[in-house]
């Protein structure tokens, strides 16, 4: 059962069906993961325990280092970040911890938000939130011991955060109590708003959090303080660990006896979130189904999905934009350094067939760039239809297109007759295999040799396909999750020059495309949805032109609940159903 | 010897083993009675059936492929259609045996004592105590020094000649009327040997027990017992007084058994002969008499005439089995008595008779 | 004895030293996942990953690290901190050791209960139905794999997802404390698929050894006492052919205490298998090396423990 902490990786992992092949059930034209379906969670029943069940254990309670779905879905609950998405919005940012929408000064180097009044910390801080505790979140994440992955990417533009290491930092102002200003040294205002719906905006209180922030490292996630509706059960001095957290158990999130209703659109109907580990899918999906009171956060296995599809279509949900997924092809070394060969395996490729082994029409559309549903810039980068390249057309393959593309390539009978042999890794465990061996026989088809190997998912990106001198040359099984709506968070560290490194390699297929990396620097600092849109739009077109990866599923990712449980599922978080509007009923 | 004297009788007693390869008959017609305070001896190769017919008279072969007809009359009640109940009342109590090789046959995980007191306890309504303190009692009874020491040691930390002593004392456990030793002595050192058949012989004169002496040897029945059965291929060939046995055998596979014999003072001189071949199978033995193959003197009748045992006409307390005629033998005898091989006492033997024809 | 058994215990700490450097090794240099990179997440940019790789000490030597874990383990009884949860290693064990041990020795009773009177009976009426029968269930027992086993327990009889709603499923453990009752009832489906396996293999071999034992003539011996057939075969037959089991049992469940891994995933069952599994797939490396070495520990434990109850079965070994 591959496991994954990041939400990045979690994609490659997403089991999400088999070859029970549900395209059939989807005949009827009714599309299980249309937005159409979900529920805005009005007017719920007050009361009440819900209980989630994983296969997984949470990665990490803290919300200066969490990154993983599943944490999301819990940190959501507890902490309040500037900015969120509403459960059944996916697109636009709303004030949460916010007063009101992000003030961005037209130079775009500067972005100001007011704090809401009487939001107060959970026990044991006790006390009112204001913009220093967010200002401390911030720079903490730059501090070793806490180690953000995304603040450098993200709050990487703020003056001096490029010599913090979790003291102040100069950029981040805080002229009163319930107002921030964040001094920007690039017009990144706008996406750096957007950005604070990661956890890392969640304030955090410095004169508790400071002395477990000197740990090494730091142990404020076992003393995690709440600002949300909810909070983890904790002993008298705060600390989780043990008592709302048993590592590898459970987790039980209870009532935040300091949240105000009246600061938060969150309606919060339930009393307590029983969050249960270690159950296998399999099982836990069958309880879920058929008890009462509790989801399951784990892909469902195919079994399931098809029978809660045909006979519990409500207890069933299809989230769309759950990511994308794509085979790269290593543009660094031969043969693939070659565009006319990365082309003609594009074109040859049955990304009809991909999905199909995963279970057809419901787990998602066959992609055609890179840019998916419900991320801006989706429809101006070509919409379903995609951008119009000859080699993505016909979503079977087409062989004849192929062969033309290889002998272009200088392969005459349009098969490839080089010496190179062709690595290809591929992830471990059903349906993801399968898709692997699919795209190792359309290389055979081309002429090419390969050498195949599966490995499981802990070591498929740090030992193989992010690891440039591993020299793989296509990994089948990769994916991105955008972090959050803007298309910069979809494209930009896994195609941009700038992102090729020695390991932990975000731009797999080593694309350095000079104009691509131009037109990346320039849509990172182009203001305004629409142009970022366009901007964005262009860059997707551009990089499927180059066909370094061949996208081919658009995910919708299927979520269980028991028929009592009124799910209201996070579309901009692989649809888990969210804990501040779901209820019982 | 009359019926009314022999404690255990054994009638035309057939054993037969139902095997994957056919029907082996081991015990086949096999008759004896043993009277108080007397010994039988029955004197066989490996193979013989002697163990088995001894077995099978304490009721320890018994089972689903498993044929036997005859009878075992102990004190007048046959055996072999005795319940399990009564059987296992009979075993250990009046009936007893004693085994050939001691270290196989006590529990090794077990105190030597607790196996006595439990023999002791099987027959007799006895607390703990009084069944420890006769088993010490029989350890000093069988002589073994230190009795209160070596009570509480396992099999594995005596000397064989103690386990053995050990064993008996475990078959004496209730002074049974009968007492059947397997190959006592095969198993110990040759000094050991005529202590512990000393031992033999004073307990049975003591209890004035019944005794069956089972063996290969012999030598060994040549000092205890009074009457000696020889088996060959689950019959007994010949059966005799020990003493007119000993002094005049009538079957080849007796002169044989005689020949191999090392402590016989018989003028074989040094030469100890084995008998060639080896033991018939007994899932088919050969036609007319059993020994014919391996028999020095045999004749072309001898293969296809089943010889009886049958009295001899000197006397009728020795019966033979062999269709030799009875003078021939007393030549053959002579010869092989002054130390001939066989193919000296046949060619003589024939000479002889040519002589005695003329 | 005394000294022997020291002698054990000490070279029992050797081997535990020896066993933590390996698994030390076996995670450096087998292609086993980077903590840090899990940690980081494919986001995180080269500077990100060395603070992380800092902040968990994974930036010193190898040698340095083992040391470090060493000494702490000598000097404080420490086993270090999980890199994912943050909690020690010692107190993850601790909170799951009960389970495996109410597990194991539960899962232990109940195999010895069946698969003795099972083997014994299946020697002495050697060739019968019951024979047959047990031969037969054992090839099945011994051949179901436990996973699937369990999950067949659970679609069948567990009360929330099985046909026949009989008894608590998966997740439904509960700390003995707790609740004993529901303790008890969680803890039966469990018992009985950990218990099948073993209850098969268990029972062939004593048949097997009961056979053999019953041919013995020490057998024949007590019977020529008179002994009842039933204090045949169950004192002088079962005393001997039980020995080698026992040493197994010791064996299987030093083991087992190392983490019964399938039943407690399948059963979700808070034990150390459970704890070591996920520690695997998440590369949490000091909460591996701490499942390892108690399984470690336990293995040595349950060697020693044979040896010894071996030398009070067997009176012939004592000596050696």
């Amino acid at each position: 059962m591959p496991h994954s902490l990041v939400r990045a990786i979690l994609l490659g992992v997403l089991s999400v069906t088999a070859a029970l092949v549900l395209a059939a059930c989807g005949s009827s034209g009714d599309d299980g993961g249309s937005a159409a379906t979900v529920d805005s969670g009005k007017d719920g029943r007050r009361g009440g325990t819900l209980t989630l069940l994983t296969s997984q254990d949470v990665a990490n309670l803290d919300p200066g280092i969490t990154y993983s779905s599943l944490d999301l879905n819990m940190l959501a609950a507890t902490q309040r970040t500037l900015y969120k998405y509403a459960p059944d919005d996916p697109s636009n940012i709303q004030p949460d911890l916010a007063a009101g929408p992000p003030q961005v000064s037209p130079d775009g180097r500067t972005l100001t938000v007011r704090i809401r009044r009487a939001v107060r910390f959970g026990p044991p801080v006790n006390r009112e939130v204001t913009a220093r505790d967010v200002k401390y979140a911030i720079e903490r994440g730059f501090n070793p011991n806490v180690a953000n992955p995304y603040a450098p990417q993200y709050y990487g533009t703020v003056v001096g955060a490029d010599r913090a290491s979790g003291g102040p930092i100069a950029g981040i102002e805080t002229p009163d109590d319930h107002t921030l200003v964040f001094r920007l040294t690039r017009p990144t205002a706008s996406l750096l708003a957007e950005a604070t719906i990661l956890p890392l905006s969640a304030p955090v209180p410095q004169e508790y959090a400071r002395p477990l922030d000197a740990r090494s490292p730091s142990d404020y996630g076992n003393h995690v303080v709440s600002s949300g509706p909810y909070m983890l059960e904790a002993d008298r001095d705060g600390r989780v660990l043990g008592t709302g957290y048993v590592p590898g158990r459970s987790l039980r999130l209870v009532r935040n006896p300091n949240w105000e209703a009246s600061t938060d659109e969150r309606p919060a109907y339930l009393d307590a979130i029983e969050w249960r580990i270690g159950g296998r899918p399999g099982v836990s999906g069958r309880q879920v189904l058929d008890g009462e009171g509790m989801i399951l956060g784990d892909t469902p296995p195919p079994a399931l999905v098809k029978r809660a599809y045909q006979d519990a279509r409500d207890q069933i949900v299809f989230s769309p934009g759950a990511g994308n997924r794509y085979v790269t092809l290593n543009t660094a070394i031969p043969p693939f350094d070659d565009e006319n060969v990365r082309k003609a395996v594009a074109a040859a490729l049955d990304r009809e067939q991909m999905r199909r082994i995963r279970g057809g029409e419901v787990v998602g559309d066959v992609a055609s760039h890179f840019l998916y549903p419900g991320v801006l810039g989706f429809e101006e980068a070509g919409g379903q239809e995609g951008t119009g390249v000859d080699f993505l057309a016909e979503p079977r393959g087409d062989m004849e297109l192929a062969r033309e593309y290889m002998r272009r390539a200088g392969y005459a009978d349009g098969r490839y007759d080089g010496d190179e042999t062709v690595q290809v890794v591929g992830l471990a465990g059903a349906p993801d295999d399968a898709n692997a061996q699919i795209v190792d026989q359309t290389l055979q088809e081309l002429g090419f040799d390969t050498n195949l190997r599966i490995v499981d998912a802990s070591v498929y990106y740090s030992r193989f396909c992010a690891l440039p001198r591993a020299r793989v040359h296509v990994c089948p099984n990769v994916g991105w999750i955008r972090d959050f709506a803007d298309p910069q968070t979809v494209l930009n560290l896994p195609f941009n020059g700038a992102y090729i490194f020695p390991e932990n390699s975000p731009n797999i297929s080593q694309l350095d495309d000079p104009a691509i990396n131009r037109a990346m620097a320039r849509g990172e600092l182009t203001v305004g949805t629409d142009e970022r849109a366009s901007a964005w739009a262009e860059i997707d077109r551009m990089v499927i032109a180059t066909a370094a990866a061949v996208p081919w599923l658009w995910d919708k990712q299927p979520n269980l609940s028991a028929e009592d449980v009124r799910c209201v599922p996070q579309l901009w978080n692989q649809g888990h159903c969210d804990f501040s509007y779901t209820s019982i009923e | 010897m009359s019926d009314a004297e022999a404690v255990l009788r054994v009638e035309d007693l057939r054993v037969a083993f139902d095997t994957r390869d056919g029907l082996l008959q081991a015990v086949d017609g096999v008759s004896f009675a043993v009277a108080r305070g007397r010994t039988l001896g029955i004197v066989g190769e490996s193979g013989s059936g002697k163990t088995v017919a001894a077995t099978t008279a304490m009721g320890l072969v018994r089972g689903a492929r498993v044929r036997t007809s005859g009878r075992v009359l102990l004190d007048g009640e046959d055996l072999l259609g005795a319940s399990p109940e009564r059987l296992r009342a009979l075993r250990g109590a009046t009936i007893a045996m004693v085994f050939q090789d001691p270290l196989s046959a006590l529990h090794p995980l077990l105190r030597v004592g607790a196996q006595i007191e439990e023999a002791v306890r099987a027959h007799r309504d006895v607390g703990r105590a009084a069944a420890r303190a006769r088993t010490l009692e029989l350890l000093e009874h069988v002589a073994i020094p230190d009795a209160r020491r070596r009570r509480d040691a396992y099999p594995h930390e005596l000397s064989g000649g103690m386990r053995q002593r050990a064993m008996i004392a475990m078959a004496l456990a209730n002074e049974p009327r009968v007492l059947i030793a397997d190959e006592p002595t095969t198993a110990l050192d040759v000094t050991v040997q005529a202590q512990i058949l000393a031992l033999l012989r004073r307990l049975r004169d003591e209890l004035g027990m019944a005794m069956v002496l089972i063996t290969h040897d012999l030598g060994v029945v040549a000092e205890t017992a009074d009457e000696v059965a020889v088996m060959y291929a689950g019959r007994i060939v010949e059966q005799a007084p020990a003493a007119e046995l000993f002094a005049a055998p009538q079957h080849p596979y007796t002169w044989g058994l005689l020949r191999s014999t090392p402590r016989l003072e018989a003028a074989v001189g040094a030469d100890l002969v084995a008998i060639p071949g080896r033991p018939p199978s007994l899932l088919q033995p050969p036609s007319g008499c059993r020994f014919h193959p391996r028999c020095p003197y045999v004749r072309e009748r001898h293969r296809e005439v089943d010889p009886a045992l049958e009295p001899l006409a000197a006397g009728p307390d020795h019966r033979v089995a062999c269709l030799l005629p009875e003078a021939e033998r007393q030549a053959l005898w002579a010869r092989l008595a002054a130390g001939a091989t066989p193919e000296q006492a046949r060619a003589a033997a024939a000479g002889g008779s040519e002589e005695a024809a003329r | 004895m005394a000294a022997y058994i020291l002698r054990r215990v000490l070279w029992g700490l050797v081997l535990l030293v020896l066993v933590s450097a390996l698994t030390f090794v076996v995670f450096y240099v087998l292609p086993s996942a980077d903590p840090a990179q899990l940690r980081a997440g494919r986001s995180a940019s080269p500077e990100t990953l060395a603070q992380i790789r800092e902040s968990l000490g994974l930036n010193e030597s190898l040698p340095s690290q083992f040391w470090t874990f060493l000494t702490s383990l000598m000097l404080h009884a420490d086993l270090g901190y999980s890199y994912f949860s943050g909690a020690s290693v010692g107190s993850l064990l601790i909170d799951r050791l009960p389970a495996t041990l109410a597990l194991t020795l539960g899962a232990l009773v109940l195999w010895l209960l069946v698969a003795v009177p099972v083997g014994v009976l299946a020697a002495v009426r050697r060739g019968t139905w019951v024979d047959k029968l047990t031969t037969g269930g054992a090839v099945l027992g011994i051949s179901m794999p436990v996973y699937w086993l369990g999950l067949v327990a659970l679609y069948l009889f567990s009360d929330d997802i099985g046909l026949i709603p009989l008894l608590p499923g998966a997740g439904a453990y509960v700390p003995l404390t707790e609740d004993p009752g529901a303790w008890f009832a969680a803890l039966v489906l469990p018992w009985l698929v950990l218990a099948s396996t073993f209850t098969a293999v268990y029972a062939r071999l004593l048949r097997g050894n009961m056979i053999e034992v019953l041919s013995e003539d020490y057998v024949r011996t007590a019977r020529a006492k008179g002994l009842s057939e039933r204090r045949v075969v169950l004192r002088h037959g079962l005393r001997a052919a039980a020995t080698p089991l026992v040493t197994l049992a010791g064996l299987d469940v030093g083991l087992l205490l190392g983490g019964a891994v399938l039943v407690e995933t399948v059963f979700n069952i808070p034990g150390i298998g459970s704890l070591s599994y996920d520690a695997i797939v998440n590369a949490d490396y000091p909460v591996i090396q701490g499942t390892v070495l108690l399984a470690a520990c336990f293995v040595i434990v349950a060697n020693i423990v044979v040896d010894i109850l071996y030398a009070y079965l067997d009176p012939r070994v004592r000596e050696a």
